[in-house]
């Protein structure tokens, strides 16, 4: 009788320990855990020149041209390109043409310069590659 | 005997206090397992066509669902999708608007999605659906405005089909 009487308090201790276990495993956020898949980053159609980077100086001439202002304008701060990206057309019956520059001191960030034509359309940056 | 007695006591106890602090963790699950809500405050973009009115407006107590420049798309319920991989943001009219390190010098703008995706998405993800989406394209200018400008059909088509 008494035997029995513990086995039964043992098995409802278990089935409450274990309850509070699973419970507590409800809390966690097991995709945390999980490996985040990288991220599809534009990949570069054809690499241009191998050695492209852009420095602190090329950065911040950069920067104070205008958008809409020449190619010519824009490539002359930067020069050759470390690759070409995929052409995409964002606007009706204009193709847009992308290049992309390592920055030479933070490597894992590209610049990525947009051309409409002869026309500079903008910059943006582009993390982790 | 006096011992069983003592035993059966202490259970009367401590069963209830078990199924207090399992209700206790019951009640904060809610909290644990859903992601701390997105506290980005609304985009606020300055276009560069001074139109009057833009959806989200109210005119004659009705409410604006399209403007000069938008394309109107019957969705239907059905979801649209990362055209890149990018980042959504809502701006104060509650339009949805898409952009990407990937496409410099561009926003998208979706306005009449029920159930936007707020935040980093990656290409092809589901943003939102609904049942009439106004879709405008916007370019950056000089002066830091965005000028609504036609866009391609191969952007509406990577907005609206999964790839």
């Amino acid at each position: 009788m008494h035997h029995r009487k513990s086995r039964t308090t043992n098995v409802k201790y278990m089935l409450a320990g274990g309850s509070v276990v699973a419970a507590l495993g409800l809390l966690a956020d097991p995709s945390g855990l999980l490996p985040a898949p990288p991220p599809a980053k534009a990949v570069c159609q054809e690499v241009v020149q191998p050695r492209a980077v852009l420095s602190r100086d090329q950065l911040s001439k950069l920067l104070t041209i205008p958008e809409r202002a020449a190619k010519t304008q824009v490539r002359q701060v930067v020069k050759e390109p470390y690759c070409q990206l995929s052409d995409v057309e964002l606007r009706s019956n204009v193709s847009s043409r992308r290049e992309a520059y390592p920055l030479e001191f933070d490597p894992q960030t590209w610049l990525v310069v947009m051309y409409e034509g002869d026309e500079y359309a903008g910059y943006s940056f582009s993390f982790r590659h | 005997m006096p011992d069983i007695r003592l035993a059966s006591a202490t259970k009367m106890r401590q069963t209830p206090l078990l199924i207090r602090v399992l209700i206790g963790i019951g009640c904060l699950l809610p909290f644990g397992c859903t992601s701390p809500p997105k506290g980005d405050p609304p985009l606020s973009i300055k276009l560069y066509q001074t139109w009057q009115l833009q959806p989200g407006d109210t005119i004659g107590d009705r409410s604006v669902v399209g403007g000069l420049g938008d394309i109107s798309v019957a969705l239907d319920g059905h979801n649209v999708y990362a055209p890149f991989d990018g980042r959504t943001q809502l701006d104060k009219r509650r339009c949805l608007f898409f952009s990407s390190p990937d496409v410099p010098a561009y926003l998208f703008r979706l306005c009449g999605l029920s159930d936007p995706r707020l935040g980093s998405v990656s290409q092809g993800d589901a943003i939102g659906s609904g049942q009439l989406l106004q879709f405008a394209a916007l370019r950056k200018q000089p002066n830091g405005t965005w000028a609504i400008v036609e866009p391609a059909k191969s952007i509406l088509e990577r907005t609206l089909k999964k790839p």
